[in-house]
């Protein structure tokens, strides 16, 4: 603590340059801790999917509905413990505006419920939706966001064409899920879902099905029953693709391509710039310094002690931009869910937010790359022999 | 006793692949008190001598005892605790940390001993009553003069109260003026403070300020004045 004074006297020497390094490092530290924010999300997200649950779909692509006749003949085959229909409804306050966007599903409502437990709601409330053909149940954030509640109505209007019947849906508010974070943890506070028959009825019974999901009733045979269900419309006008609900879920985060290696690329050659950066920094600011080094050493200081201050330094520099890059990252991370069209999708990743221990990684990275940044000139300085540092003169 | 002893000191140079001998089996002996000036041509060893005598180079063969310790056998760990206590370097150039006040500068070798903030600042402010600059204790080095930083880079040498100072041309950028202060500074250090002093010098006006002259050529001491 006694050389700190020196230590942060020397960086203020040349600020200019010290306020770049800091603010490549904070760039640094920004992306670091917002894509592994995203990435653990989006990880915790597919996490949160259950290991017994398969969905269902076209095996052309998620634009095709699959007949409702399937549902009883995917029921029948062995190891399916229950079944459910869900459609993507796609629908929005306003039509086409998706600055409010929230997900919403139609779902055959009774086996829905019971295959998943996470969307936890009270007897009074499941009996009111079951109750109520118009009946919706709704995410906590979503009801918080707009203010709703219980008994409350509000109308969605679908941009999916065999779902625009000329005017928009009407719902009343029957339920509002609760979520136990610790036996289901990243389970989504945003969905809203409402009876499968409701969307059939309203469409002139013209509307198929999105998807099935089945729940088995041994999970280690999912990829058993899976073949068997797909094998059941080989060869059909609508053959089908079943997979776990987990592969579901990646499979659109697929659809950015592989966004974890994309963004960690991106992340590791940021880190390398800047690790390159401060590294050309911390050794002009040696260098320049050299007959002061050997000031130091004349005074009796030891070249450990003057490679510790070399490493102090670099060291300050990197806790700076880490704690910059973090504030950064915070300001970000709030403010995402809010941003038009990337908002629907943030808020949809539950527990989206820098938790303490990104947090701390990412003043240990800062600090790794001050570091390793600041060990060159620093064994150079422990090295260096007083003589030749004092003739720099 | 003698306050430094140099014995069949010799001080070998390689530069590419040639070999300079610098010192050549010199001996000296400083008496403790003593202010005494080295003389000779460029090239002639003054600054090696000086540097060996300081502790910060080692002989390529021969003795150097400072203050009694015979400092060829300190590691470079107790040869730096060494220095900090023992001996002030006073360079040409006065060689002050551009980002410290005067005050902070003398302060340094103080950082290296368990001393409070507070006895550390009041130790250092004394040192810079001494050398007639306490009003400027809160002047960085660019707002003093050549004559001013010098007397600071002297308080900054004898902070820690070592025995010996040693001096590197320490009038060599100075003004008359301003030398004449400098040599002024460093004989009270030396008759009030009893100091030894070995100072290294090509100025005869300098040298004769103090008590014994010794003239170095080719890395041999050659005459006594």
């Amino acid at each position: 603590m006694r050389f700190l004074p020196l230590v942060l006297k020397h960086l203020r020497r040349s600020w200019v340059r010290s306020l770049s390094t800091i603010l490549a490092m904070a760039l640094c530290i920004f992306l670091f801790c917002t894509l592994q924010t995203f990435l653990t999300a989006v990880n915790r997200s597919l996490k949160s999917a259950n290991a017994a649950r398969l969905v269902t779909r076209h095996a052309v692509s998620l634009v095709f509905n699959l007949p409702l006749a399937y549902r009883d003949r995917i029921a029948a085959v062995p190891g399916v413990k229950q079944i459910a229909m869900q459609n993507w409804f796609g629908g929005a306050r306003r039509a086409g505006d998706f600055s409010e966007f929230f997900p919403n599903l139609a779902v055959e409502a009774e086996p829905f419920l019971e295959m998943y437990p996470e969307l936890i709601l009270t007897p009074e409330e499941k009996q009111a939706f079951l109750g109520d053909p118009r009946g919706c149940v709704l995410g906590p954030d979503t009801a918080a966001r707009f203010g709703w509640k219980l008994g409350d109505t509000f109308q969605l209007e679908s941009f999916i064409p065999p779902y625009r019947v000329g005017r928009p849906f009407e719902f009343v508010i029957r339920g509002i899920y609760t979520t136990d974070e610790a036996h289901y943890p990243g389970t989504d506070r945003t969905l809203m879902f409402f009876h499968h028959k409701y969307l059939y009825e309203t469409t002139g019974r013209r509307v198929g099905v999105g998807t099935y999901v089945t729940e088995v009733s041994d999970p280690s045979q999912a990829g058993a029953v899976s073949k068997a269900i797909d094998a059941l419309f080989a060869n059909s006008d609508n053959e089908t693709h079943t997979e776990t609900e987990q592969a579901f879920r990646a499979s659109f985060v697929s659809m950015a391509g592989n966004l974890a290696l994309l963004l960690n690329t991106i992340g590791l050659a940021v880190t390398f710039t800047i690790l390159l950066v401060t590294a050309n920094t911390m050794s002009m600011a040696i260098r320049e310094r050299r007959t002061e080094m050997g000031v130091l050493k004349t005074l009796g200081f030891s070249s450990a002690r003057v490679m510790g201050l070399v490493l102090t330094e670099a060291g300050a520099l990197g806790v700076l931009g880490g704690l910059l890059g973090l504030l950064l990252s915070q300001v970000l991370i709030g403010a995402l869910p809010h941003v038009p069209m990337i908002g629907p999708f943030v808020r949809g990743l539950a527990g989206f937010g820098l938790t303490p221990l990104l947090a701390l990684s990412g003043l240990g990275v800062a600090l790794f790359i001050a570091l390793a940044a600041g060990l060159v000139p620093a064994v150079l300085a422990y090295r260096a022999r007083i003589t030749n540092l004092l003739r720099q003169v | 006793m003698s306050m430094v002893e140099v014995n069949q000191v010799r001080k070998l140079y390689k530069r590419d692949a040639q070999q300079i001998t610098v010192l050549d089996g010199l001996d000296l002996q400083v008496p403790e008190g003593e202010f005494l000036a080295l003389m000779g041509p460029s090239g002639s060893g003054k600054t090696t001598l000086l540097n060996l005598i300081a502790g910060i180079d080692r002989p390529t063969s021969g003795t150097v005892r400072v203050a009694g310790t015979e400092l060829s056998q300190l590691s470079e760990n107790a040869l730096a605790r060494w220095r900090s206590r023992s001996v002030g370097f006073i360079f040409q150039f006065y060689n002050l940390i551009p980002v410290l006040t005067a005050l902070e500068n003398v302060e340094l070798p103080l950082l290296l001993e368990r001393l409070g903030g507070r006895e550390r600042r009041e130790r250092a402010l004394t040192a810079l009553k001494i050398v007639g600059l306490a009003d400027r204790a809160s002047h960085y080095p660019r707002q003093l003069s050549g004559g001013q930083e010098q007397r600071v880079a002297i308080a900054r040498a004898f902070v820690s109260d070592p025995k010996v100072l040693v001096a590197d041309e320490p009038t060599g950028d100075l003004d008359a003026r301003s030398a004449e202060e400098i040599l002024a500074l460093m004989e009270t250090l030396n008759r009030e403070f009893k100091k030894t002093i070995v100072m290294v010098t090509h100025d005869p006006r300098a040298a004769a300020r103090a008590h014994v002259q010794r003239h170095l050529d080719k890395g041999v001491l050659t005459a006594d004045a």
